[in-house]
């Protein structure tokens, strides 16, 4: 017991460094996913039929393949074919971004659509193009309804993120199993592992949680 | 105080919805200072008749002249234009939710026309100061009565300087209280020459402010007359009709 903790107390520095890779994976793939997923539901929405299709497409298939999969077709199959040398962090970075995009279009694009139709034709009315209305009445108001979806999002791709493993990127994981397959302390370092996930989720949820109160619209209850 | 030259003149209007015509070949010109008021059973095609006018619904036939000349391109930066002239007010008000009174004014004005942060603060804060709202610049939609946000829509539209205002049954959906705070601020604004186009069943308000009673069913203007003529003296049976049920309901006075 006392030899499990002397050896979880040495990687602990270890296993910290690799929580910032994980946030980092994480805070990379969830931009991507929040610029790409806005313009996702922005097409989807206002959009004409075809890229209505297009996009219905993009995001069955990045909801469709399982992430390992879609890990090891860019990482070792497309960007291999392509000739793009991206290190396996970047790779993770732009595949958890690229599936995230997709969920969170889906997110961006129900807040959109609860608003009432009138927001938009009021804002046609006073003179405005629709791209000036979608930026400046529609998305404010979508993304506050966002935040609590968006937040279960980032649990989701912060977990996600352990799977970036497999392609050897030292993450919290990763380097779990590094420590773990050398002093065959498993029990006391995935359990660590697991815990450092835990504390991630509730500092974003409730960083964001922190966030929805903010920015809140006075006036209304929720 | 009204002249004779027509401000908006709409010739032929119709819009269907599959198989459904929910608007009939309409014709309609107004002068400026006039205020007409469209009345008639809900369903009737006056709201569809007022977006049709600044092109909130696309009319499938139909011209549309302002001030003598006729809108021909519907799209792009001639719409925009377009639609700054032709002011907005709807049954629900549709304030923008995310801000405040005083920035729900000053939006159109910085965004739209791009004044700058000093001239448009300046306009929309007269604007609300007008229909009396100074107090509650800073308060949210959510946090105001509808007779209030109704006023403030007032001030948005008010404050692009429209030609003409069109407003789609401005107190529908008010409690009855607030609906005098809102006749009033129409009272005045017809009193200072605004061109308006309303539709309503406050026939009483209408009888004694409008110039003329437009009487709209099944998508078709049946009637245009004065008040006294449409309510009283109508050519047509079912325009009596309507008249008479309408005014038991909402009283001959107008408050």
């Amino acid at each position: 017991m006392t030899e499990s903790l002397i050896v979880l107390y040495g990687a602990l520095p270890y296993l910290l460094r690799g929580s910032l890779v994980t946030i980092a994976v994480v805070v990379g793939a969830m931009m991507i996913g929040v610029i790409v997923g806005i313009s996702l539901a922005v097409g989807q929405v206002y959009g004409d039929r075809w890229l209505h299709r297009l996009i219905a497409v993009y995001v069955w298939f990045f909801r469709g393949v399982p992430l390992l999969v879609l890990l090891f077709l860019f990482y070792f199959g497309l960007f291999s074919l392509l000739q793009i040398n991206l290190s396996a962090f970047t790779v993770s970075v732009i595949v958890l971004g690229m599936i995230s995009s997709a969920y969170q279009s889906q997110i961006f694009r129900g807040a959109i659509m609860s608003l009432p139709e009138g927001q938009m034709k009021a804002a046609r009315a006073l003179g405005m193009s629709d791209g000036k209305a979608v930026l400046l009445i529609i998305l404010p108001q979508a993304l506050r309804l966002s935040i609590p979806g968006w937040s279960n999002e980032y649990s989701i791709v912060l977990k996600d993120s352990a799977v970036a493993y497999a392609l050897g990127v030292m993450e919290m994981m990763a380097r779990a199993h590094f420590v773990a397959s050398r002093t065959y302390e498993h029990l006391p370092l995935y359990f660590a592992a697991g815990f450092m996930f835990m504390i991630l989720t509730y500092l974003g949820t409730k960083g964001l949680r922190i966030l929805e109160e903010k920015v809140r619209i006075p006036g209304y209850s929720s | 105080m009204a002249d004779t030259t027509p401000i908006l003149r709409i010739e032929h209007m119709t819009k269907r919805y599959g198989a459904k015509e929910v608007l009939k070949d309409a014709s309609l010109s107004i002068n400026r200072g006039e205020l007409k008021v469209l009345i008639g059973p809900s369903g009737g095609g006056k709201s569809t008749l007022l977006q049709c006018i600044n092109f909130l619904i696309k009319p499938d036939r139909g011209r549309i002249w302002l001030d003598g000349e006729e809108i021909v391109r519907a799209k792009g930066k001639a719409l925009y234009d377009y639609r700054q002239k032709v002011g907005m007010i709807f049954q629900d008000f549709n304030l923008f939710d995310h801000l405040t009174a005083l920035h729900n004014v000053e939006i159109g004005l910085l965004r739209v026309k791009g004044l700058s942060r000093n001239e448009a603060r300046n306009r929309a804060v007269l604007e609300l100061d007008r229909v009396g709202l100074t107090e509650y610049m800073h308060q949210y939609p959510a946090e105001l009565s509808g007779g209030q946000k109704q006023r403030v829509s007032i001030a948005r539209a008010l404050a692009m300087d429209p030609e003409i205002m069109l407003l789609d049954e401005p107190t529908s959906a008010l409690d009855p209280e607030l609906i005098s705070e809102v006749l009033d601020v129409i009272r005045t604004l017809r009193s200072n020459g605004m061109t308006m186009i309303m539709s309503t069943h406050h026939i009483g308000f209408a009888s004694e402010v409008a110039d003329e009673l437009v009487f709209l069913e099944d998508g078709s203007i049946v009637e245009v007359g004065p008040p006294e003529k449409v309510l009283y003296r109508a050519d047509y049976a079912r325009t009596r009709e309507f008249c008479s049920k309408i005014t038991e309901l909402y009283g001959n006075s107008s408050s």
